[in-house]
């Protein structure tokens, strides 16, 4: 059998679409408008990508292991109201960051253990903590916006090194290297792909479904954290407006990056190419003067067209079974 | 890894067993379905376990694969009693199971799938290039040759099987139970998997192969095990019993049981001449089924006779429009027609009973009433009993009008419900009764009426009395000839040769998906068709 050329596997690879799609968003809005493809812009594409990576990233592996969290935009915010809160009182900046950490992963925790003791169905496990940190951020702030003086926190998010490099592309490539390892390369992350693939099969070869499930859901707790950190470091302040919508944003990155919400598999790649796609569609939009009303709208319209191709993919794939 | 299950290899000491199980009970809900089995495995032994749907087969590979827990009863490791908390403690204890249904996962590769639950590690990474080295010496060792990184789900079922087999060998294993392995593999795909557990049972695995094709076994077992209703019917080394002494213990006191009376309508209903009702013409699905040509008037039953896996339900399937027909014709009332599926199948009046009622037949969660009028069609032929056929609905259809969306008329729905009650004598509280509240008998009464309210012209009824006591097969049994003498064409697929003895003019026996025999009812013996079934 031969192998396909080059082109032929880049176009087959899950991330293909999406890849793609970057460049025809970056030919098109370059042309459109020359302010596009300044240096400034740029920067935002990328603070803003990386942010949404990070948490998209987590939940590649969820949705690999066929299961859902809309709590992560709410994780986002309420972490980054605590490294707000917690630097107002005076910590050090590292302690900070490793306490918002911690929140994130015992929210993450919070959700497994709702759905592995409860036996709840992970979207409905997560939509009622979504509701319940919500609150819980207007308790903390009382509805005010809690700002942060530190600079070295704000560069955390904008700085750059060497003037052009981001920082939080570095931290984002850095969580993306350690996120595939731990999947493509722990049991830990075979034994996810495996439980979204055939969860009666993964019972039957002894994997703990509810070990993995909790360690899954605390890690993407731990990655929201840290997003929502970023947005708060970006801000220089933060409130309960923080990670509002991301979990669709963080579903989104997925599903375009070419994971398929049937589960078993999961396109980390793929997932880093949507954020950037799609943080380059809200600049080009933003260059382009069109209003960040229609922002939605566009972002709904990607989503849907991502959903139906997995849906044709997927279709695919039975009838093949099917033939067999 | 060079020799398939080198670990296992004893001295091949035909008189010791590896597994004993011994008086092993197990009841479901209150109802006992093993009544104190007993089944030992020995070292470089097939040992089949055969029996029919039911039988217990299921339970008591899931006790030995840690699944189940036996009630009463123990099993014993080289000769210590042994208790799996789960799957993993009996796979820790050397055995291994191969599912009927293939539990691979089919999003990960062959190798990922072979290691799983078992990933060979190094400071908590994978190593990937060992595993795959172990993978690789093992498929080759099993005559496969498949990339590691194959994803399973795009490979065919027989080499999904053979993943599964590999993930077998590479693990620590000593007995290796094998649940239908061949029931979606052809036939070369059988002789392969033929000649690789031959091979195991050389290198001293314990095989415990359940099939319900007894060529098979005859083919490949050492010693035969028989299981009926819970119970070990019989023991024996393979050499020293026959095909039809395992039938016999299979199907037990059944396959003598011709109903009182002998055969009581057959010359009534002599077909009418004519053109036949459904006619099959060289119908071939896959391997499954092979060259079916049978033919049914209207009025007249015919009878299927075979063993589990003799191609039975297949062409129940294949009529009902469930599996595709690649060659030959199929006819209603001689016009040539192509049933792609259920609805096509029901829209020209050709109707099924499917053979797992709860699975395929009744909605549990709706009542008896809203069972029987699923279909209903007041547009139909009065269809029940004579007494009633004053009290049949004869309104214009009120499903079809308004695209299904008008609202069907209580009244004329319950008249339909209560003459079919009548007729069938369906016993429950009242309509409004839960269906799974009622006994199997009356269950099966109930999806008689939908099918006799749907108005047939041909009916299908696969295994019409399972689970359905004496009393209520009567009635099932005159049901059936009343529906004859209406003029529907009925075909019964039964493992019950005195069933099908009792209801049918012609009896079509069926082998390894071919009709070996037609034979006319009144002529032939059961022996005859026993003999026939097995070849």
């Amino acid at each position: 059998m031969k192998k396909p050329g080059l082109v032929g596997r880049i176009l087959a690879a899950d991330s293909a679409a999406s890849m793609l799609a970057l460049i025809a968003v970056f030919v098109i809005f370059s042309a459109v408008n020359g302010r596009f493809l300044t240096s400034l812009n740029i920067h935002g594409i990328i603070v803003s990508a990386a942010i949404s990576a990070i948490t998209g990233l987590g939940m590649t592996l969820i949705i690999a292991m066929r299961a859902l969290d809309l709590s992560v935009g709410s994780i986002m915010g309420f972490s980054a109201i605590i490294a707000a809160e917690l630097l107002a009182f005076g910590w050090p900046l590292w302690l900070v960051i490793v306490a918002g950490m911690l929140v994130g992963c015992g929210l993450g925790l919070l959700n497994g253990l709702l759905i592995v003791l409860l036996r709840l169905p992970s979207f409905i496990a997560t939509l009622a903590t979504l509701s319940m940190i919500l609150g819980g951020q207007l308790l903390i702030t009382q509805g005010e916006t809690v700002p942060i003086h530190n600079a070295v926190f704000g560069s955390l998010a904008i700085g750059t090194i060497g003037g052009y490099l981001p920082l939080a592309a570095i931290i984002a490539a850095l969580i993306f290297a350690v996120v595939w390892v731990v999947f493509h390369r722990t049991p830990f992350g075979r034994h996810v792909a495996a439980i979204g693939g055939d969860v009666r099969a993964a019972i039957g070869a002894g994997i703990n479904v509810n070990r993995v499930t909790l360690g899954a859901f605390t890690l993407v707790g731990l990655l929201a954290a840290l997003s929502g950190m970023m947005v708060a470091a970006e801000l220089q302040n933060a409130d309960s407006t923080i990670g509002a919508g991301a979990e669709l944003t963080a579903i989104a990155v997925v599903v375009v990056g070419g994971t398929s919400l049937a589960g078993g598999r999961g396109n980390l790649f793929g997932t880093v190419c949507a954020a950037v796609l799609l943080a380059s569609i809200k600049a080009g939009l933003n260059v382009a003067n069109v209003s960040s009303l229609y922002e939605d709208l566009v972002f709904g319209g990607i989503l849907i067209v991502a959903l139906m191709v997995d849906g044709l993919r997927r279709g695919n794939r039975r009838r093949g079974m099917l033939v067999v | 890894m060079n020799d398939l299950g080198a670990q296992a290899v004893q001295a091949v000491d035909h008189g010791h067993a590896v597994v004993r199980a011994t008086g092993i009970r197990k009841a479901f809900g209150g109802v006992e379905v093993l009544h104190g089995v007993d089944l030992d495995l020995r070292p470089g032994e097939v040992h089949a376990l055969v029996g029919e749907n039911g039988a217990g087969k299921s339970t008591i590979i899931n006790m030995l694969g840690g699944r189940l827990h036996p009630d009463e009863g123990r099993i014993e490791i080289e000769g210590a009693p042994i208790e799996f908390r789960n799957p993993l403690a009996a796979r820790r204890a050397g055995i291994s199971i191969i599912a009927q249904e293939l539990e691979v996962v089919p999003t990960l590769t062959i190798v990922e799938n072979a290691f799983l639950g078992a990933e060979p590690t190094r400071h908590g990474l994978i190593r990937w290039g060992d595993a795959r080295r172990r993978v690789e010496a093992v498929l080759s060792e099993l005559g496969v040759h498949a990339d590691p990184d194959q994803i399973v789900g795009s490979m065919s079922v027989a080499d999904q099987q053979l993943v599964e087999i590999a993930k077998a060998v590479l693990g620590e294993f000593r007995v290796l139970i094998m649940d239908e392995p061949t029931s979606a593999l052809n036939l070369a795909d059988t002789a392969r998997l033929f000649k690789i557990v031959r091979r195991l049972r050389a290198d001293g695995v314990a095989i415990l192969y359940v099939s319900h094709r007894l060529w098979e076994v005859f083919d490949l077992a050492d010693r035969v095990t028989v299981l009926r209703d819970g119970n070990r019917i019989m023991t024996a080394e393979i050499g020293q019993t026959d095909v039809g002494a395992v039938i016999r213990a299979m199907l037990g006191t059944k396959s003598s049981l011709i109903a009182e009376g002998g055969k009581p309508h057959h010359a009534a209903r002599v077909a009418r001449g004519g053109l036949p009702a459904l006619e099959l013409e060289g119908v071939q699905s896959g391997e499954l089924l092979q060259d079916i040509s049978l033919h049914v008037h209207p009025g007249e039953v015919i009878g299927l006779a075979g063993v589990i896996g003799s191609g039975r339900t297949e062409l129940a399937e294949a009529i009902y429009g469930l599996r595709p027909i690649e060659r030959g014709t199929v006819r209603l009332n001689g016009v040539a027609v192509a049933l792609r599926d259920p609805k096509e199948a029901s829209r020209r009046g050709v109707f099924l009973l499917p053979e797992d009622r709860k699975l395929e037949g009744i909605f549990g969660h709706l009542d008896v009433r809203e069972n029987v009028i699923l279909n209903y069609d007041p547009n139909s032929e009065d269809l029940q009993a004579p007494q009633t056929a004053a009290t049949m609905p004869r309104a214009r259809s009120p499903r079809r009008r308004l695209g299904g969306l008008a609202p069907i008329p209580l009244k004329a729905e319950r008249r339909a419900f209560s003459a079919m009650r009548a007729a069938l004598g369906i016993r429950c509280s009242g309509p409004e009764a839960r269906i799974t509240a009622l006994s199997g008998g009356n269950q099966q009464k109930a999806l008689f009426a939908r099918a006799a309210l749907s108005g047939p012209s041909v009916l299908f009824l696969s295994e019409p009395t399972r689970g359905v006591d004496v009393g209520a097969k009567e009635e099932i049994y005159s049901a059936i000839d009343n529906f004859a003498a209406r003029g529907i064409a009925i075909v019964v697929s039964s493992s019950e040769l005195g069933e099908l003895f009792r209801l049918a003019t012609t009896i079509y026996v069926l082998r390894a998906g071919r009709i070996v025999a037609q034979l006319a009812a009144d002529e032939a013996s059961e022996e005859d068709v026993l003999k026939l079934m097995a070849g």
